[in-house]
C-alpha cells in the first residue's frame, strides 16, 4: 500500500504526493505514521513535519493546524508551510532574535500572548534547518 | 500655462469673443473632474452644448494632446485592473481545496461535539462591553467610492456602537483606511496594517494573531470584520461580519444574525461574454461525507477545535481580504472605463471646437486678404 501525503495552506499545495513514511508534530508529542496506519484526527503544534521520500529525509516547517490521516491518505491543513529548502538561515536566524527581544519586552497579557506565538515559529524556523537527518 | 494671454491672443482678431477664458482654464487643469461638482465649474465634456470652450488654437490643441495622454493612462488602468482581478481570481482558486477541506472537517467534528460541553476561548460569548472592528480598505485611490464606502459603513457602525454605549476599537488594513484613521485622532486605532498587492495567508495571520490575543486576553468581547464583498464587477457591497466569537457550527453571523453557511462556497469567475468582460458566480456546495465511524482522535475533541478553528479564523479573513482586493479592482475597473469615456467625449468636443475655429480664422484671414485686394483695385 502507498502512503499519500498532502499539505494544504490557505493560498496553496505544498506538497501532494507519495512518501514512504512521515513524523508529524502533534500536540500531544511527535508521532510517525507508515502505511496502514489507524484513521486518527489530531491538532498540528507549531513544530517540524519531516517527511521521507525517495529514501530522503525532506523537513517542513508547520505553523500549526490540523491533520486527517485514514485510508493511507494523510490531509495537513495548516496556517503556513515552508520546505526547508525555501527558508533563508540569515533572516530566520534574525527573526528568531527579534522574536525574542520582543517576548522580554512584553509586558502586558496580549503582548505576552503575541510574543510568545511570534518566538514559537521563529524557533521552528531556525530548527528545521538544523535537523539532523 | 496661462489660458488668459493665448485668449487675448486670439481675442485681438476676433473682439466679438467673450472673455471666458477663467472658466475654460479652471476647467482645464482637472478633465476628469467628478459630476458632484459640476455646480460651479462647467464640466467640458458633458456641457459643451450649453457653454462652448473658449480658448485658443494653440491651447486647444494642448488640451486635446493632454486629453489623449490622460484617456491612454486610464485605458491602460482599467486593463491592469482587469489582468489583475483573474489574478486574485485564481489566488481564490488555489485556496479553495484548504477551504473545502476544512469545512468538511469542521463539519464532522462539530457533529461529534453536539453532545458534549464544550469549553473553547474562541466561541465564548461574554457580555460585549467593547468591540473590534477590523477595517479593510485599498491601498489606492482612483477606484470611485470604493475607499468611501468602506470608510462610511465603518463611521455609521461606530457611531451605531456609540449609541449602544459600547466602547470600540479599530483595527486598519490598508493604506486608505490607515492615513483616514490617522487623520482622526479622536478615533481609537488599534493597529495599522498595511495590505500588499495580492492578500497572502501572511497577511491574514497578522490580523487573526491580533485579533485572536485581543479576544482572547480579553481586552474586547467581539470582533467584526468590515470589508467589501465581491458581488459583480459592477456592484459590490461593504458588509459586516462577526468574527469572533466563532460560531462551533462552522458558520459566521453578519450584524443582523443572519447565517452564512460556510458550507456553500461562492466562486465568481471573470469570462469573456460577447467581447465583454463579465463575471460569472458559481455557487459549490460542499458535499460533507462522512467521517469513518473509527475515526479516533488523538487529543480531546476539545483541543481539535481549538487547532482548528484558529485556522478557520484564518480563513475567514484570507477571503475577506481577497473578496476586498477583487471589489477594489473591479471598481478601478469601471472608474478607468468611465474615465476613458469621458475623455472620448471631451476630445470629440474640443476637436470639433477646434477645427471650427481654425476654420474661422482660415476664413476670417481670406476675407482680409480679399478685402485688401478689393481695396487695391
Amino acid at each position: 500500500m502507498t502512503l499519500n501525503l498532502c499539505v494544504l495552506t490557505p493560498n496553496r499545495i505544498v506538497w501532494d504526493s507519495e512518501v514512504k513514511e512521515i513524523i508529524l508534530s502533534t500536540n500531544s508529542g511527535q508521532i510517525g505514521v507508515l502505511p496502514n496506519h489507524a484513521p486518527i484526527a489530531t491538532a498540528v503544534d507549531i513544530g517540524i513535519l519531516r517527511i521521507r521520500f525517495n529514501d530522503q529525509w525532506l523537513t517542513m516547517a508547520l505553523m500549526g493546524g490540523f491533520a486527517r490521516i485514514g485510508n493511507n491518505e494523510i490531509t495537513v491543513l495548516v496556517n503556513d508551510a515552508e520546505k526547508s529548502s525555501d527558508i533563508d538561515p540569515q533572516e530566520a536566524q534574525q527573526t528568531l532574535e527579534i522574536a525574542e527581544a520582543g517576548l522580554r519586552k512584553a509586558e502586558s497579557k496580549r503582548q505576552t500572548i503575541e510574543a510568545n506565538l511570534a518566538l514559537r515559529r521563529a524557533r521552528t524556523r531556525v530548527e528545521v534547518l538544523n535537523v539532523i537527518s | 500655462m496661462s489660458c488668459s494671454n493665448l485668449t487675448m491672443w486670439v481675442s485681438s482678431s476676433k473682439p466679438s469673443f467673450p472673455d471666458t477664458s477663467s472658466l475654460s482654464s479652471g476647467s482645464f487643469i482637472n478633465p476628469f473632474r467628478a459630476p458632484s461638482h459640476n455646480s460651479t465649474v462647467v464640466s467640458p465634456s458633458r456641457s459643451s452644448s450649453v457653454a462652448p470652450i473658449h480658448c485658443g488654437l494653440r491651447e486647444l490643441r494642448e488640451r486635446i494632446d493632454s486629453v489623449k495622454n490622460t484617456q491612454k493612462i486610464t485605458e491602460a488602468m482599467k486593463l491592469v485592473a482587469a489582468a489583475k482581478v483573474r489574478r486574485a481570481q485564481e489566488a481564490v482558486v488555489n485556496g479553495r481545496p484548504f477551504s473545502e477541506t476544512l469545512v468538511e472537517v469542521l463539519y464532522n467534528i462539530n457533529e461529534q461535539l453536539q453532545t458534549e460541553d464544550i469549553d473553547v476561548p474562541l466561541i465564548k460569548v461574554r457580555p460585549v462591553k467593547k468591540v473590534a472592528l477590523v477595517v479593510v480598505t485599498g491601498d489606492r485611490g482612483l477606484c470611485g467610492g470604493f475607499n468611501n464606502y468602506v470608510i462610511k459603513k465603518a463611521e455609521r457602525r461606530i457611531a451605531e456602537l456609540k449609541g449602544l454605549g459600547v466602547e470600540y476599537t479599530i483595527i486598519s488594513v490598508g493604506k486608505k483606511g490607515n492615513s483616514y484613521f490617522i487623520r482622526r485622532p479622536y478615533i481609537p486605532v488599534d493597529r495599522f496594517i498595511e495590505g500588499s498587492t495580492l492578500p497572502t495567508a501572511k497577511e491574514a495571520q497578522a490580523i487573526a494573531d491580533d485579533v485572536f490575543s485581543l479576544f482572547v486576553s480579553e481586552e474586547v468581547d467581539k470582533v467584526e470584520l468590515l470589508y467589501t464583498k465581491f458581488v459583480s464587477l459592477v456592484k459590490s457591497d461593504p458588509v459586516i461580519h462577526t468574527l469572533l466569537p466563532l460560531s462551533p457550527k462552522g458558520e459566521i453571523c453578519d450584524i443582523n444574525g443572519n447565517c452564512v453557511d460556510a458550507a456553500e462556497d461562492e466562486l465568481f469567475r471573470l469570462s469573456t461574454k460577447e467581447g465583454k468582460l463579465t463575471v460569472e458566480r458559481d455557487v459549490v456546495r460542499t458535499e460533507t461525507v462522512q467521517f469513518s465511524p473509527i475515526l479516533q482522535f488523538e487529543q480531546d475533541p476539545v483541543q481539535i477545535l481549538d487547532a482548528l478553528l484558529p485556522l478557520y479564523l484564518n480563513s475567514q479573513i484570507l477571503r475577506a481580504l481577497q473578496e476586498s482586493l477583487a471589489s477594489e479592482l473591479a471598481a478601478r475597473m469601471s472608474a478607468m472605463s468611465n474615465a476613458s469615456d469621458n475623455a472620448n467625449e471631451l476630445k470629440k468636443n474640443l476637436s470639433t471646437v477646434y477645427n471650427r475655429q481654425r476654420q474661422a480664422k482660415i476664413t476670417g484671414e481670406i476675407l482680409e486678404i480679399v478685402a485688401g485686394a478689393e481695396a487695391l483695385v
